[in-house]
């Protein structure tokens, strides 16, 4: 190994760090330090003037390590990686000191904060001295997609993808395509025709050159790594057809929870009790009538109905409130002289055109009624044959504080969003995981909401929780430009920092196997050891600390590394 | 106690006034900003919400629209434009409604037909009963003048005559509106089974209603000070007026002309003046819609308006026609004022927007009696 010849350069951060941190002291106390050839400070390291800095000394004083101290590597790892690599050296020869989040921050005491600095970029001196070169790796990515899941998004997500000349799976657990949408009547907020908007579609996807429509299909099986995944369909029961792909979208859509749980409402105690997809088959059969064949006179439409409630599901399902408005106009269109009656905990309207149509609801001669969701559910009873109705609705209402009885003949009943029951299958499949609510966890609720923690996985619409139509669209459109990129680009680029298993060490007792969350290690059964699939290895270092036998190596953070730098903390104080 | 919702009661109570109260998304901003609202009688924010919910005993029972001095403020910080105010006011023409047990009250405010039609009707026959009537009777007029130079009116309507047909309409008039404040009184206080007020409280309360009666201190207390005044001044007049045209009419009628100190041409100068100016201050304010009060006309506003206004000038002009002998003039225009003012008493004190005069501060002593009133021993509780 060549002498190491290390940069160290310690930022400001303006006064971020020079406030509690001396950094001039910090610079001295190193720069003595063997195998330091050059200690500076600057006020801020990342600007470009600061990357300059180092990009000239790398070639001026021949350097071939750099460490700089500064702010979360989180942060700027990768700038100043970046800068090594524009000076000619591997961006895997640098390290960073926190001295930020870690230090100057979180400390009120100048002198130890100063120390503290002091320790921390010796201990990244002694470690960056092991760092080794590691080489940028990609694969290649296979131009198919399987879409699994034919309601709007998965059929949204198919046709951008197939438009761009791309081959996609769409594999559909139901015997039709469409989803939810399929059997709507109208859609909120602009009450158009669901049949209208979701038919053409799931046409142009039946006809679609670049479309393989597999129905009454599901997928029980994916091997495989970001760009080269496969599985084996058997379509109808007929020989297991393999098909090769290189990204897959999750888009298994919701399912209505089921409210007889709810004693309160006697779903199935009294058939005019109905759940807001059942309300829709009436729509979209053109009358609304109760079991006894009648016009209902009075109609009441409840709301949350399992959501917003500890005891079912604890979250909103966003679309319930704006759906029983869309039914609100329906019924006044097809029974103009009927009471309605919205029973609702709270009205969210938050969508865009969503307020106004809220507005609207209200001049149609519409009783609101308000119920406390936390304390007591409305309960509905059978009524007397004196009511001159079918059922009596009992409630507290929360706005006047009175209890009320609401006449009824006909209740919908607004419910909750669930996830699919089957969803734990394609989650093991695809190796993603749920979260408590059982709808599939994003890479990042905020910046990164299609994507997954797997590569080449995304999910999109309602598996990933619940929203109306335009959100599962877009979600849609999103992953399929994502898709489309790494397609484009032929290849990804994947982990550099991966675990590997040094075969003369490894004893077979394959623990490793066992605790990687990632499904990456598998054994080999001719020479007895573990192998770890570098392309699936995330780098997350689990195996590294459970193998008895110290045979897993993980790069960039070898024993050596590691030890060299505690030591480095240790060896000032 | 559950109560049952009546969604049809909201399409009877927009009958009675003007404005969408399904807007109102009730943050309670109205009743925060109502000067008069109080704890234990909070409005108008609780009184929208039983308007919507159709809570027909409860709003029947309730004391509080009458509490409302319509000063706009409700209105005009509401955020959603529900305008509680107006809807303070609807539900009083609607409780007038309610209290009047003939039915005829809801006709009125509901139908403008029924109310133009029943006062031009009466109009007519008080002018049959001038033209045709008297003269049957055996009256006859004469333009023969008095010593002073006067009309001699009395020639033209009888003072006996004139005088038993105010008392027959007062005691009428009396008769419904004691009828239909006994009824408020049953569904305000008497038909609360759970809590009864002693006869003690009664008394000791009662001089709220006097109080309130003639000095209306909620008006001064929600409003403008210059509208309590004009308002005040006007009740006084008319109330002055009333008092001396039935009780009083020999001593009011003569043909002999007074001093203009007299006492009875004082009180006569001071009830029109009182009169005139409330007018004057209500119809520019309805007209110019500045004032949120003012911003909503109801046909029963401007008609209420409209007959008293012709009622007070009707009676200025008799006046100087008679002192300066112009009989003919006199007697016309005596016509006019009784074709005014009869309809008039019949239809709007009892019936309609006058009787504002009796429920507002009977209200008040209504709810101080709901104030005190205690739990009612019930069979159940003594075996408990
Ligand atoms: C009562 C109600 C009314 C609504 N009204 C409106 C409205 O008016 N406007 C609006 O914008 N939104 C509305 N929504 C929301 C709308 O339904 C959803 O946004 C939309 O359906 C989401 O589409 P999706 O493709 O994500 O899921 P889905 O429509 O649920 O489609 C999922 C598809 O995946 C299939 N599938 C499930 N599991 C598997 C598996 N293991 N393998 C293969 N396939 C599988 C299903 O069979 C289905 O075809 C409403 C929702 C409800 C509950
Ligand atoms: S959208 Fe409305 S009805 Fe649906 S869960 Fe949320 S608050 Fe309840
Ligand atoms: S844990 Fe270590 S010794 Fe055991 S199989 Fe894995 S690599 Fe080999
Ligand atoms: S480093 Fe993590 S992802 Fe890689 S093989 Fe080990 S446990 Fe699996
Ligand atoms: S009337 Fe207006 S101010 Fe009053 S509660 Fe309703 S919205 Fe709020
Ligand atoms: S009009 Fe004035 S007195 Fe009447 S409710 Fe509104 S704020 Fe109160």
């Amino acid at each position: 190994m060549e002498e190491p010849r290390i940069g160290v350069y310690v930022c400001w951060c303006g006064t971020n760090i020079s406030k509690m941190v001396d950094v001039e002291a910090v610079t001295n106390e190193v720069k003595a330090l063997p195998n330091v050839t050059i200690a500076k400070n600057y006020k801020y390291m990342c600007s470009d003037p600061g990357q300059d800095l180092i990009i000239k000394d790398i070639k001026l004083h021949n350097l071939n390590r750099v460490v700089v101290a500064a702010c979360s590597p989180r942060i700027h790892e990768l700038t100043f990686r970046t800068a090594c690599e524009k000076a000619g050296i591997n961006p895997y020869l640098f390290e960073m000191a926190n001295v930020r989040e870690q230090d100057s921050w979180v400390h009120t005491d100048r002198t130890e904060a100063t120390n503290k600095a002091i320790d921390l970029v010796v201990a990244a001196i002694r470690r960056v001295r092991y760092h080794e070169p590691l080489q940028k790796r990609f694969v290649n990515v296979n131009p198919a997609t399987l879409i699994i899941g034919g309601g709007i998004s998965g059929l949204t997500a198919a046709l951008e993808i197939a438009n761009a000349g791309k081959q996609v799976y769409l594999v559909e657990k139901s015997d039709q395509l469409g989803g939810q949408v399929k059997k709507f009547d109208l859609t909120f907020p602009h009450l158009s025709s669901a049949q209208q908007m979701i038919r053409p579609i799931v046409q142009r996807v039946d006809n679609h050159p670049n479309i393989s429509v597999f129905l009454e299909t599901e997928i029980r099986e994916v091997t495989g790594y970001i760009g080269n995944f496969k599985t084996a369909i058997s379509v109808n029961g007929g020989d297991p057809v393999e098909l090769e792909f290189g990204n897959i979208i999750a888009a298994v859509g919701l399912k209505p929870f089921n409210p007889e749980v709810i004693s309160e409402y006697n779903y199935k105690e009294f058939p005019d009790v109905i759940t807001s997809f059942e309300f829709e088959e009436k729509l979209l059969a053109g009358r609304i009538l109760t079991v006894y064949g009648k016009e209902p006179r009075n109609v009441a439409i409840i709301h949350c109905v399992g959501s917003r409630n500890k005891k079912y599901h604890e979250y909103c399902s966003r679309v319930c409130c704006m759906a029983a408005l869309k039914y609100v106009h329906q019924v006044r269109a097809a029974l103009p002289s009927a009471n309605i009656f919205e029973i609702y905990a709270d009205m969210r309207a938050y969508g865009k055109g969503h307020e106004e149509f809220y507005a609207l609801t209200t001049h149609r001669q519409i009783m609101f009624l308000m119920y406390d969701q936390q304390k007591k559910l409305p309960v509905i009873n059978q009524a007397d044959r004196s009511d001159n109705c079918n059922m009596i609705i009992e409630m507290d209402e929360l706005l006047s504080g009175q209890s009320i009885e609401v006449p009824v003949d006909m209740v919908i009943l607004m419910v909750n969003m669930e996830a699919q029951e089957n969803v734990k299958q394609v989650v093991r499949a695809i190796g993603v995981s749920l979260c408590g609510n059982q709808f599939f966890i994003e890479k990042h609720p905020k910046l990164d909401p299609v994507a997954t923690t797997t590569g080449g996985v995304y999910i999109i619409g309602t598996c990933q929780g619940p929203k109306d139509i335009p959100d599962s669209v877009a979600q849609a459109r999103a992953a399929a430009a994502r898709i489309l990129g790494a397609i484009a680009q032929g290849s990804v680029p994947i982990e550099v920092t991966t675990a590997s298993v040094n075969e003369l060490l490894c004893c077979g007792c394959q623990t490793c196997i066992g605790v990687c969350p990632y499904k990456a290690i598998s054994y080999d059964e001719n020479n007895k050891v573990s192998i770890v699939n570098e392309i699936l290895c995330k780098g997350c270092g689990t195996c590294g600390s459970a193998c008895p036998a110290g045979a897993i190596i993980s790069k960039h953070f070898t024993d050596l590394q590691i030890l060299s730098e505690i030591e480095g903390v240790m060896s000032m104080s | 106690m559950s109560v049952r919702v009546h969604p049809e009661l909201r399409n009877q109570l927009m009958q009675f006034g003007i404005g969408d109260w399904n807007a109102c998304y009730h943050c309670g901003t109205c009743t925060a900003m109502c000067p008069l609202s109080e704890e234990g009688f909070l409005f108008p924010r609780k009184k929208i919400r039983l308007m919507q919910m159709g809570l027909k005993n409860e709003i029947e029972s309730s004391v509080e629209p009458w509490l409302c001095y319509y000063c706009g403020d409700c209105t005009s910080t509401c955020p959603r434009d529900a305008n509680p105010g107006e809807l303070m006011m609807s539900l009083r023409r609607y409780l007038t409604s309610i209290y009047d047990w003939t039915g005829l009250s809801k006709k009125f405010y509901t139908s403008e037909v029924w109310e133009i039609g029943s006062i031009l009707l009466i109009a007519v026959l008080v002018v049959i009963a001038f033209l045709i009537g008297l003269p049957a009777m055996g009256y006859s007029f004469t333009t023969e003048l008095t010593s002073q130079g006067g009309v001699k009116i009395n020639s033209f309507a009888p003072i006996h005559i004139i005088e038993a047909f105010d008392w027959a309409m007062a005691i009428v008039v009396g008769g419904l509106l004691i009828s239909n404040i006994l009824r408020m009184y049953y569904k305000i206080i008497w038909k609360h089974g759970h809590t009864k007020v002693t006869f003690w409280v009664h008394v000791r309360e009662f001089w709220r209603l006097v109080f309130n009666f003639s000095v209306q201190p909620k008006f001064g207390k929600c409003d403008d000070k210059r509208y309590w005044f004009s308002h005040w001044f006007l009740m006084s007049g008319y109330t002055i007026m009333f008092i001396v045209v039935v009780v009083f009419l020999p001593w009011f009628q003569t043909e002999k002309i007074l001093p203009p100190w007299h006492l009875q041409r004082a009180l006569g100068y001071y009830a029109t003046f009182g009169l005139l100016f409330g007018l004057l201050v209500a119809i520019t304010g309805r007209m110019r819609r500045k004032d949120v009060k003012f911003y909503f006309s109801h046909v029963s506003d401007w008609l209420f308006l409209v007959m008293l206004t012709l009622t007070v000038i009707t009676g200025i002009l008799i006046h100087i026609f008679r002192i300066y002998g112009m009989p003919y003039a006199t007697y016309i225009f005596y016509i006019i004022h009784m074709a005014v003012l009869v309809p008039m008493i019949l239809i709007e004190v009892p019936f309609s927007k006058w009787s504002h005069l009796a429920y507002r501060p009977f209200a008040v002593y209504f709810q101080h009696l709901k104030t005190h009133a205690v739990p009612r021993k019930t069979k159940i509780n003594s075996i408990n």
